[in-house]
């Protein structure tokens, strides 16, 4: 069987955004191509375990990650068919209007050139077409939109018990909105919360791209060829066309593939360095980086954990689904922790905990060894509870994606990704821990703690603007210096809210592809 | 131009490991033939080891038991072992989720040099023949990174590696989940121990 030597649009990456582009171009009548280096991944391949859920992580060439809050990029990364996607948790919720607005509201950061009301109609149609399961009058933060289609995912002790000490400060919780099915939705199952997620769902009921956009793009005839990995755009015939990309296929051959549109969705860390590392024709600061800011402003969010046991009580933290069972966005107010904290928080209660693994019971106390570690875990897994608040982390220009020293496939330089928290930043993920302990204090957590700071989600170092002297891409994530280049992903935002960003990333492809689609290369 | 269809490029390499260690068990040589083996199979079978020398593995035993108490019996060696030997991408190690640059036996062999450098320091002797109860200052010492002597990688790094890779195997198992009373409750179960 042969590729075709050209097509309409080639697609670079085929994670949740490769996907959906794929689906809706292909979809149009375009040919379409997606090139993906990680295996073509099948939901039988999705075994329940979390050791064997390692694999789905990144396995090309490392991705070397510094500063003084590096960031998490190997539990953050994924590849092959489904990308992160295929193993992400599926907590969707929506940005809030004032994510949209902060450098003109505080003078801080920076502002996206559309407002929430221009992205609502995608995210109403996106929960429709996925299936989002959740309560938008429980929700009382929750901006303008359409109910969810489905009913909230079922709550378990754990959930009970953590919501108590929210509710004894009068603070609110609601169930968490999520991408899971709780009643059977166009043809795939309801959610069992037996909490594999993380070793990603093989019925159906989160919505990854392998049940979602995958196979809307196949039926409607895209192409999609794994083991190839891109490692550069193909200029044109001047500096504002790409003539397509060149890749290296898993047979080493170094290959090029032409279309008409090159649409780059190989995650918010391999965008970036694939348009930095183009540096063929006039490129010669990279593709698309006549700003300079291709790599820069990249974002991700705080995470600040609190536990604590409730001996009295089986919390079933091994139920529900590894997102969250409930949520509480009283604190997204970018001021609101006060103290010098500026940034949005947003607490998650109640994951589901394995034993083992990085977000596992035993990494709850990392500190415990030998017998203490042994009568930890008899206890932890029947009575640990535990509460993540996300925080925002402020768009920094020297946050970064850059090249490294290290070369990878077609001795091509892999990323290197540079992060330091704001001060600002950091004092929310503080503020969030020292509010968490007394939160899980006053529902009858006996002996809590908080971890250390962690990383989730990657955001920026690829962001749309209105003027191409500060950003790299227009609101459809259309290059503003290579007429037929889109990016797309959550690379695109200008700031990162403290929202999970798929559901955004799902809205804003959704919109980026149907102008591609209305307005092909006009 | 032509281009040639790859599809399924990495299939061949997805299948083996579909019959190997999705079942929990990897490819090892026992007195020269080749056998699947659970890494405890491995370890009482006495199974050759091909990054790690056998003192690294005695010690990375030695320092795993300390860890998690039931990880030398597991067959930890022999578990990192075979993973070291695969290609990154297939690698079931947590190291993977570390973002520590490859290749990984590098960093385990540092490591255990570094703490058998700082035991045979503080303690008098090589790690794995001082007793866990004598190695606990020196263990303690290494996430918050105040352990001295130290030249390896960052102490913290190398101490939650080796603790997950021996959690893995003491507590990520079905027989692990059953023992604690925890349901596994499977989609697709993992044909023998995760
Ligand atoms: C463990 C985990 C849990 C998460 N949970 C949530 C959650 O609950 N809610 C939420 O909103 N978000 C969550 N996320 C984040 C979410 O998965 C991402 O925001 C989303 O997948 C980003 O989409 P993307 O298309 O940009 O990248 P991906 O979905 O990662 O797809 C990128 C694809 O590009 C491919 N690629 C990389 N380099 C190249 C190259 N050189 N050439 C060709 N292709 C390449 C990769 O193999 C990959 O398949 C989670 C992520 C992780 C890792
Ligand atoms: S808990 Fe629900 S969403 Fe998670 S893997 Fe199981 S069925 Fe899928």
């Amino acid at each position: 069987m042969k590729l075709p030597e050209r097509t309409d649009a080639v697609i670079v990456g085929a994670g949740a955004a490769g996907n959906l582009y794929a689906a809706v171009l292909a979809e149009s009548g375009k040919s379409v191509l997606v090139l993906d280096p990680g295996p073509a991944w099948k939901s039988a391949d999705l075994i329940s375990s979390s050791i064997w859920s390692r694999r789905l992580r990144w396995g090309g060439p490392a991705i070397e990650s510094t500063g003084r809050h590096a960031f998490g990029a190997g539990f953050n990364t994924g590849w092959g068919t489904g990308g992160a996607a295929l193993h992400h948790y599926g907590t969707w919720p929506r940005l809030m209007p004032s994510d949209f607005t902060m450098k003109a509201d505080f003078g801080k950061g920076l502002d996206w050139p559309i407002s929430y009301d221009d992205l609502r109609p995608f995210y109403d149609r996106i929960q429709e077409e996925v299936g989002l399961s959740g309560d938008a009058e429980a929700e009382v933060w929750r901006p303008a939109g359409a109910p969810y289609p489905l009913p909230p995912l079922q709550q378990f002790a754990q959930a009970r018990l953590l919501a108590r000490g929210f509710h004894a400060l009068d603070m609110k919780t609601a169930p968490s909105p999520m991408a899971i099915l709780s009643q059977d939705y166009k043809g795939r199952p309801a959610c069992l919360y037996d909490g594999w997620c993380d070793a990603g769902c093989p019925t159906g009921a989160l919505a990854n791209p392998l049940v979602t956009f995958h196979p809307r793009a196949v039926k409607a005839g895209a192409r999609f060829l794994n083991g190839a990995h891109v490692t550069q755009l193909v200029p044109g015939k001047t500096a504002r066309t790409a003539a397509g990309v060149e890749y290296i296929d898993s047979t080493g051959t170094r290959r090029t593939a032409l279309a008409d549109m090159v649409i780059l969705a190989a995650s918010t860390i391999a965008n970036p360095a694939i348009l930095l590392g183009s540096t063929g024709g006039d490129w010669s600061q990279g593709a698309g980086n006549s700003s300079g800011l291709v790599g820069r402003y990249f974002m991700t969010h705080s995470i600040a954990s609190v536990y604590g046991f409730f001996d009295g009580e089986e919390t079933e933290n091994y139920m529900g689904v590894t997102g969250a069972q409930a949520t509480n966005m009283d604190h997204y107010g970018k001021e609101s922790l006060g103290g010098g904290a500026f940034g949005s928080l947003q607490w998650q209660l109640a994951p589901t905990m394995k034993p083992n693994d990085l977000l596992g019971v035993a990494m709850a106390r990392a500190d415990l060894f030998g017998p203490e570690l042994t009568a930890f875990m008899d206890r932890a897994v029947h009575h640990l509870a535990v509460m993540f608040g996300f925080g925002e982390g402020l768009p920094l220009l020297e946050n970064r994606v850059e090249l490294s020293d290290r070369t990878g496939p077609g001795g091509v330089k892999t990323p290197r990704v540079v992060h330091t928290f704001a001060p600002e930043s950091v004092k929310v993920s503080q503020s969030a821990a020292q509010l968490g302990l007394k939160i899980i204090t006053a529902g009858g957590a006996a002996q809590p703690w908080a971890g250390p700071m962690a990383t989730a989600h990657m955001m920026g170092g690829t962001i749309m603007g209105s003027e191409a002297r500060t950003s790299v891409t227009d609101s459809f994530g259309r290059s503003h210096d290579i007429d037929n280049l889109i990016i797309a992903g959550p690379g695109l935002f200008p700031t990162a809210g403290a929202m999970n960003p798929n559901f955004t990333n799902h809205a804003l492809a959704l919109r980026g592809a149907e102008h591609a689609a209305a307005r092909w290369l006009s | 131009m032509q281009i040639e269809q790859a599809f399924d490029g990495l299939a061949p390499n997805r299948r083996t490991l579909l019959k190997s260690a999705a079942f929990g068990l990897f490819a090892f040589k026992v007195a020269g033939a080749d056998m699947l083996l659970s890494p405890a199979e491995a370890r009482a079978r006495r199974a050759a080891l091909s990054k790690l020398s056998a003192e690294d593995a005695a010690r990375l035993e030695a320092f795993g038991e300390a860890l998690v108490p039931g990880a030398r019996a597991a067959g930890l060696a022999h578990f990192v072992d075979a993973n070291l030997a695969r290609p990154h991408g297939e690698s079931l190690l947590t190291v993977r989720y570390l973002d520590v640059l490859p290749p990984h036996h590098t960093f385990y062999k540092a490591g255990l040099a570094a703490l058998d450098a700082a035991s045979r320091a503080v303690l008098g002797g090589p790690f794995e023949g001082v007793s866990a109860a004598a190695a606990r200052p020196l263990i303690a010492a290494m996430l918050p990174g105040t352990i001295a002597p130290w030249t390896g990688p960052p102490p913290a790094l190398f101490y939650l590696a080796v603790r997950s890779d021996a959690a893995d195997l003491v507590y990520g198992t079905r027989a692990a989940f059953a023992r604690m009373q925890v349901p596994y409750m499977a989609h697709i179960e993992p044909a023998t121990d995760w």
